[in-house]
């Protein structure tokens, strides 16, 4: 007999299970199961001090302590999108979006541009494309990860580290290679990442709060993380670009 | 009421200030109730009501409609409650968990007839709790005060927290983890 998990019981509390008869039923007839919930029930039933009544008026008084300082919006011609039927914006929209697709058809067939070769520069580039937008992708995901790690659990703490290991290995590969491309962005920001990598590649245990919350401070994690979906977004439109001229040839 | 408070909003943003008198009237009390729950200090939650919908009026032109207002303002109440928390905690002037302070605001355990013993069990309950809110991570938090205490639907924790539905669910289910890892050895001994 398969135990319910410590998850599926909260779930169970909270009437957000799916199958809530098969669990009221394992309830039941599983002892253990039964304790363990008994256990989150009670833990759950240990409430803080509640909030206090405020009195009649209480909104009132608010308002009046906090108005003084606030100047009236000026009335702009912008906030009319409020006033405008949905089901009219929505029709605009599907126009527009129509409209732009025609054309970008009729531009592909009046400006298709002669069959031309892939030169190996050409091919090239769009290889290093596409194996850094994957780079920048992980590194993406990783640094997500670490802004949102919570401090204790190890063993995220360690897949963190072996990645950041990887990481760090093929970033210096990628910066070596483009440092001389003259592109300062994307210089900056692997240099910055290889920063980072470093520092989570070489923390000594699983990260706690404190060394993540040094590195957002110290290293800006935010900010890079930004600087990252920038370059992708870049790199992923430069990538069509060689497509096109590939499907040209 | 969704309705209404985009009404209200659209003359607000037309010139009409006292139009937001009204949102703040109907909705003070309860983003006065999630940062009690949050700072669990009535002074403390009536400045963050002030603060957030000082804020709130201040940033209302990036509203956007499609979105319930009071999830829109619950966001904004539950940072400044965490700001005034981290305020707090860098004065020092929150008390340590295990010397509990009578003068807190009253826990909702004790029969006022009880006896020393479960007097005693109460403010272990009650400074294990406190331990347990203190290791949730400010999301974790904030997601178990919204589901467990003010009843909101996963949607919109998920929509408060500007998060996933699964990721609003496995916060609140690390926060309950932690609650009852913090509570556990109390059931064992009584």
């Amino acid at each position: 007999m398969r135990h319910l998990t410590e998850e599926e019981l909260i779930e169970h509390y909270f009437s957000e299970d799916a199958n809530r008869i098969v669990v009221e039923t394992h309830l039941r007839i599983c002892g253990r199961c039964e304790q363990d919930y008994d256990e989150i029930s009670n833990a759950l039933a240990v409430h803080g001090p509640e909030p206090p009544a405020r009195e009649p008026g209480y909104g009132r008084r608010i308002w009046q302590s906090i108005q003084q300082p606030l100047l009236p919006y000026p009335s702009k011609p912008q906030h009319r999108f409020f006033f405008v039927p949905r089901l009219a914006f929505a029709g605009a929209c599907l126009l527009l979006l129509i409209a732009t697709f025609l054309a970008g058809r009729i531009w592909e067939r009046t400006h298709t541009r002669p069959s031309q070769a892939v030169t190996p520069q050409a091919e090239k580039e769009r290889v290093v494309l596409f194996i850094l937008d994957d780079h920048l992708d992980r590194s993406e995901r990783l640094l997500v990860q670490l802004n949102h790690a919570v401090s204790g659990e190890e063993a995220a703490g360690l897949l963190l580290q072996a990645e950041a290991r990887q990481l760090l290995a093929d970033n210096r590969l990628y910066r070596q290679t483009l440092a001389g491309a003259g592109d300062p962005l994307l210089s900056a920001a692997l240099d910055h990442l290889e920063r980072v990598l470093l520092e989570v590649a070489n923390s000594p245990g699983p990260l706690s709060d404190a060394e993540i919350a040094r590195l957002e401070k110290e290293m800006s994690t935010d900010s890079l993380l930004f600087q990252i979906r920038v370059l992708r977004a870049r790199v992923s439109s430069q990538q069509p670009k060689s497509e096109f001229s590939r499907k040209g040839a | 009421m969704g309705n209404d408070d985009h009404a209200l909003i659209r003359a607000v943003l037309a010139g009409d200030k006292d139009a937001y008198g009204l949102l703040v009237e109907r909705h003070s009390e309860s983003v006065f109730r999630v940062a009690f729950r949050i700072t669990e200090s009535e002074a403390d939650s009536d400045e963050v009501v002030q603060e957030t919908f000082l804020r709130g009026y201040r940033s209302l032109a990036d509203f956007h409609a499609r979105s319930s207002f009071r999830t829109w303002i619950y966001r904004i109440a539950m940072n400044s409650a965490l700001k005034t928390l981290d305020k707090r905690k860098a004065e020092a002037s929150i008390p340590v968990v295990e010397e509990y302070d009578d003068g807190r605001p009253g826990i909702q355990l004790t029969d006022p007839a009880a006896g020393p013993d479960r007097l005693l069990l109460d403010r272990e309950i009650e400074a294990r709790r406190h331990a347990a809110m203190e290791k949730m991570s400010p999301t974790e938090r904030l997601a178990f005060v919204l589901r467990h205490l003010e009843g909101r639907s996963t949607e919109e924790i998920a929509a408060a927290l500007d998060m996933s539905q699964s990721s609003a669910k496995q916060a609140v289910f690390r926060a309950v983890q932690k609650l009852r890892r913090s509570l556990a050895p109390l059931w064992v001994k009584s």
